[in-house]
């Protein structure tokens, strides 16, 4: 499993028994079965699906299935240019959303506004601007060895969480 | 046809303010009040069938809005291009959309992006922008959080 500290689990002997912390696995059954909503919403979308699909498979990694409903999915990948029409949508799909809940900006657009940055009527300027985001994935579009590269980061996130406050 | 014999066909049933090839294709401008008419006529009589689009430029030196109507006959390949020029600060102007209906989305389109009121139009609301963003396509449009190009 990714990150896992052998520390952490311990296996007494014998005996079909393994013992770890709450806290490790919470946070590991969290991180490793992470639902996603794709909000594909321009030409980041496609390198996503391309992510999802045979060659690089996110799967393999742990964020199984994009799922069909935002009321069961943990984390939100915003793939591209927010216009100010799509910004009331983005929000309430992130507020359906159950906690504890994660978003990602994947691309320049999603990030900051991107190429739309100077001269336009229409982008929101960055998708953190609406809702609260967890991992920046810069690249135009990004690369999915990068979108991976921002799943694997955003689990370490959550394996890097305290259930005690 | 030629380009020389639409315009003398033309002028006969519309007031032509100016006119001037472009890449072989007739641009004739129209005094508002004939427009109607003259396209009527172009589809009836000289085989304009086909509206390829409505859209609309932005002249602020001139102190104008050019709504651009581009024609096309299937039966003789001909393009032709109507347009007229409105005063940008009441541009209105008689809506096409009954003569093509190719132009009811575009005439939407050109209101709410230039701000343009078509009058008779059927369907007057706003096709894609939400209701807040007016004319942004106008070279003087400055709204909301919009940040110009540095020079
Ligand atoms: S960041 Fe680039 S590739 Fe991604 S949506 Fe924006 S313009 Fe398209």
């Amino acid at each position: 499993m990714n990150g896992v500290d052998n520390e952490l689990i311990k296996k007494i002997p014998g005996a079909p028994v393994i013992m770890t912390s709450v806290e490790w696995a919470i946070n590991a059954s969290r991180a490793n079965s992470l639902w996603t909503v794709t909000f594909g919403l321009r030409c980041c979308a496609i390198e996503m699906m391309h992510t999802g699909g045979t060659k690089t498979d996110w799967s393999r990694f742990g964020f199984e299935v994009p799922a069909a409903s935002p009321r069961r999915a943990d984390v939100m990948v915003v793939a591209g240019t927010v216009s100010k029409k799509m910004a009331p949508v983005v929000k309430r799909l992130y507020e359906q959303m159950p906690g504890p809940k994660y978003v990602m900006a994947m691309g320049a657009c999603a990030i900051s506004g991107g190429p739309f940055i100077y001269d336009s009527y229409s982008v929101v300027m960055g998708v953190d601007k609406l809702i609260p985001v967890d991992v920046y994935i810069p690249g135009c579009p990004p690369r999915p060895e990068a979108l991976i590269d921002g799943f694997i980061k955003l689990q370490k996130k959550i394996m890097a969480q305290k259930i005690r406050k | 046809m030629t380009v020389r014999e639409l315009l003398e066909k033309i002028k006969q049933k519309a007031e032509i303010e100016d006119s001037k090839e472009d890449l072989g294709v007739l641009n004739a401008y129209v005094k508002p009040s004939s427009l109607r008419s003259l396209l009527i006529y172009m589809r009836d009589s000289l085989g304009f069938d086909w509206m390829s689009f409505m859209t609309a430029l932005d002249m602020p030196q001139e102190n104008t809005i050019e709504a651009v109507y581009e024609l096309f006959s299937n039966s003789s390949k001909d393009s032709a291009r109507i347009k007229v020029k409105l005063s940008r600060q009441a541009a209105e102007v008689e809506t096409v959309s009954d003569i093509y209906r190719t132009a009811e989305w575009h005439e939407r389109e050109a209101a709410e992006m230039f701000g343009i009121t078509f009058k008779n139009h059927p369907h007057p609301e706003n096709l894609i922008l939400t209701p807040d963003i007016k004319a942004p396509l106008r070279k003087d449009f400055s709204g909301g959080d919009m940040k110009r190009m540095p020079e």
